[in-house]
């Protein structure tokens, strides 16, 4: 059988293996899958506090997250992804890890803000979780108070490279 | 109202204010207007007046709070520990004032509410309760309202620790969000100091 | 006839119209609310306990992060309070800054609730198009204090740099070609004054766009109109402040009736509602962003006359300018200082208000005469307003409920502190 890669398979960032003339292309299946887990990933509409308003802005006019796919779901079972955007306070962590439990495999979580990441400005308080990695493990720390919208969509994009070195058949 | 006449409205409202009650409070001006200090016996009566005496016309409870004194100052605080404070505005005369009313017993502090005059101090109360532990009588629905669920102590006290006593985490086990006693020591960058 | 009963809902705290972490505990009967239990407290972070932990000028990013739609309006009221606690007189260059900078923040607010609230209600594209508008403002911000969100721009007795000459650019890239560049950069090539004059100029027009897209609307007007009516004589007894007590008709603004910094030299105008349903809350918001342009044009105008000092000398609490700070001896000392120790307030206690875009904020502080707070109270608007749910819900339909949440305007920032 004759096998020529084509441009089209060079160009693709390594997800075509193979192109046929004939009309059909080879891939691996973990390439496929992480291409089609990092070109849809649906955050949670979660806004906790102040990081919540760059979030929005990250998903308005002027940066668009719609261009990487990122589209923002009301409701956890629809989505793939929680961004902590925000203090999260002990009387809030209960109801977080809940709306975490009812995420679907595979889910992600970015911790957005000095605030989730462990406290920031409110470290000392006596009613804020020290970092919402005491109850979610996080995927991506995105540091600022509040991180500007690119910071955020900088962010994705390192999530979206950590999930391409996943492996879900080949272990 | 502008900042060169303000201090001549807040001396024709305390005039009135002492004409109205006489000794049973202790009107002054201060840097922002007029306050007046009450016993804790005529607070209501006070108050009640404020709102529906033709001089006063209080309509707007602004807010609610209360103040721990135990650490006022850099002597020991002589007189009671726990104090309500209440801003009052007047729409219709443009005016406001300042009401402090010390609240007898140190140990279960308990003053009359005033939410049945002005309904907006309901959650107001519900506040200085959560944080300070004052009690107020007549209140309808006095519940903790800003700190956790099953929260213990009253924050904003001054011997309660900023830190707090607990702090939470998930277990995995459990399969559930579980508060243990708190991990960090406080940690004082600045003392606080006076001018010598 | 079967029996029925009326059964709780849980609404929130993960709620997209929820406007952050709000959990109701709602009582229906049916479809219709009978009662409304609002839980608070999932954004407590126990912000007055803190600062009573920390130097007075360190609590000062608190106030930005308290209602962070609005941060500069919560900064004001709290300089106000302490510039009345140390004494301190503002040069009137900062004030007009200050004035300028409140507008914006209010456009800022206005822009994002009617941008929410039309999600909420389902004219999804509103959030869009208010928050290209909220790009331009947020640069403005970025441009003066360096961040977008919390500014820490106000300062204790002016504010902490004068407007900057230049704006920043976008650059050249792979997506970006000269031509496109031009048309980004056409209002940036001036200064910053420039920036907010074309805004201004184009501003009004945008605001028609979103009037035609909603005023009118007969779905928005099915929603709105005599959804939450809340009467003059209820606004009052229950502590509305700000466009709530204005849709109910009193006549109560700040800025007229207890003017501070320069509103009493600007000419502006206070927009009343007649009924108190969400539909005048909603009138009187988009008109305040029309007066709120206006101030911006007249502040304008005035600052590009009028160079001048933007704090105060004030030796007690004022921060020297970094070049003496760098030069001389005297400014070294005077910075490390009031870096170290802080300053120290006079014994006493004022409240301050200011007319914050959702009502009336105020700020609270006792000083014992020490470096730091000994009480600091933030009365916020919105804690108010959320109060009065219960009673704004009752007898009409869940959908309303969201209507209702969204015409409230809240943050809950500043409700839980």
């Amino acid at each position: 059988m004759h096998v020529e890669r084509g441009d089209a398979a060079r160009a693709s960032d390594g997800l075509l293996t193979g192109l046929f003339e004939q009309g059909f292309v080879t891939t691996t299946a973990d390439a496929l899958i992480n291409y089609v887990r990092t070109g849809s990933m649906w955050p949670v509409t979660f806004g906790l506090a102040c990081c919540a308003i760059e979030m929005i802005h990250a998903g308005c006019s002027r940066y668009d997250l719609d261009r990487f796919g990122v589209i923002f779901r009301p409701s956890p079972r629809q989505s793939d992804l929680m961004i902590i955007a925000g203090t999260l306070t002990n009387k809030m962590a209960p109801a977080l890890r809940r709306v975490y439990d009812q995420m679907a495999e595979p889910r992600w979580v970015i911790s957005m803000g000095s605030c989730a990441n462990g406290g920031g400005y409110y470290h000392s308080s006596y009613s804020v979780v020290r970092g919402c990695d005491r109850i979610v493990p996080v995927d991506v720390y995105i540091p600022g108070c509040p991180p500007t919208s690119e910071a955020l969509i900088y962010g994705l994009l390192q999530l979206q490279n950590k999930i391409r070195r996943e492996c879900t058949i080949a272990r | 109202m502008n900042v060169m006449i303000m201090p001549r409205v807040a001396e024709s409202l305390v005039q009135s204010l002492r004409d109205e009650f006489g000794e049973r409070v202790s009107a002054r001006v201060c840097l922002d207007g007029a306050s007046i200090d009450v016993a804790a016996s005529d607070y209501l009566e006070v108050m009640e007046r404020l709102r529906d005496a033709p001089s006063f016309r209080f309509e707007q409870l602004i807010d609610v709070c209360g103040i721990d004194y135990s650490a006022y100052g850099k002597t020991p605080w002589p007189g009671r520990r726990f104090a309500v404070i209440v801003h009052l505005l007047s729409v219709s005369k443009n005016r406001r004032v300042r009401v402090r009313c010390f609240v007898p017993d140190d140990a279960f502090p308990s003053i009359p509410s005033i939410s049945s005059i002005w309904n907006s101090a309901d959650w107001f109360e519900r506040e200085a309760f959560d944080l300070f532990g004052i009690v107020f009588t007549g209140h309808a629905n006095l519940r903790r309202i800003l700190t956790d669920y099953g929260f213990d102590g009253h924050p904003l006290r001054k011997d309660f620790p900023v830190s707090g006593k607990v702090e939470v985490r998930y277990d995995a086990e459990l399969a559930r969000v579980v508060s243990d006693p708190v991990s960090i020591a406080p940690r004082v960058i600045t003392p606080r100091v006076f001018p010598e | 006839m079967p029996e029925f009963r009326n059964y709780h809902l849980n609404f929130g705290p993960q709620h997209p119209a929820a406007h952050g972490v709000l959990r109701m505990v709602l009582e229906l009967d049916g479809e219709v609310v009978v009662g409304a239990d609002p839980h608070i407290g999932m954004l407590h972070r126990g912000t007055e306990k803190l600062a009573e932990d920390k130097k007075w000028m360190q609590s000062l990013p608190y106030m930005d992060r308290l209602d962070y739609v609005s941060s500069m309006c919560n900064e004001h009221a709290y300089c106000l309070a302490l510039e009345k606690l140390l004494g301190i007189d503002v040069p009137i260059r900062a004030r007009y800054i200050r004035v300028l900078f409140d507008e914006i923040t209010r456009i800022l607010n206005h822009l994002l609730w009617i941008g929410s609230h039309g999600l909420d209600v389902g004219a999804m594209s509103m959030v869009l198009y208010a928050f290209r508008e909220r790009e331009d403002l947020l640069d403005c911000y970025e441009a003066v204090s360096g961040t977008r969100v919390h500014a820490a721009y106000y300062r204790p007795g002016g504010v902490y740099r004068d407007l900057p000459d230049t704006m920043p650019k976008y650059a050249e890239s792979k997506w970006k070609n000269a031509e496109k560049l031009k048309r980004l950069n056409a209002a940036r090539s001036g200064s910053l004054l420039d920036f907010i004059d074309d805004f201004v100029a184009r501003f009004p027009k945008r605001i028609d766009e979103y009037e035609t897209l909603l005023t009118e609307n007969r779905i928005w007007k099915q929603r709105l109109v005599n959804v939450g009516v809340v009467s003059r004589e209820r606004a009052l007894q229950l502590g509305f402040s700000g466009p709530m007590l204005r849709a109910s008709g009193v006549e109560w603004d700040l800025r007229k009736t207890q003017p501070y910094e320069v509103y009493d030299r600007l000419d502006f105008g206070v927009p009343v509602g007649t009924v108190g349903d969400c539909y005048d809350r909603y009138l009187v918001r988009v008109e305040e962003m029309r007066q709120s342009t206006r101030l911006v044009k007249q502040c304008v105008d005035w600052l590009r006359a009028n160079p001048g000092p933007v704090a105060s000398d004030d030796c007690k609490a004022v921060a020297p300018p970094r070049a003496e700070m760098k030069s001389t001896i005297e400014g070294m000392i005077r910075h490390f200082k009031l870096f170290s120790e802080g300053f120290f307030v006079p014994e006493g206690e004022v409240y301050s208000a200011v007319e914050h875009p959702k009502g009336e904020f105020g700020v609270y502080a006792v000083s014992d005469g020490a470096n730091k707070p000994y009480r600091l109270k933030i009365r916020s608007p919105g804690f108010a307003h959320l109060a009065a749910i219960g009673e704004m819900t009752q007898g009409h339909m869940i959908a309303d409920v969201v209507t209702i949440i969204g015409s409230l305007d809240i943050v809950f920032g500043e409700i839980d502190r």
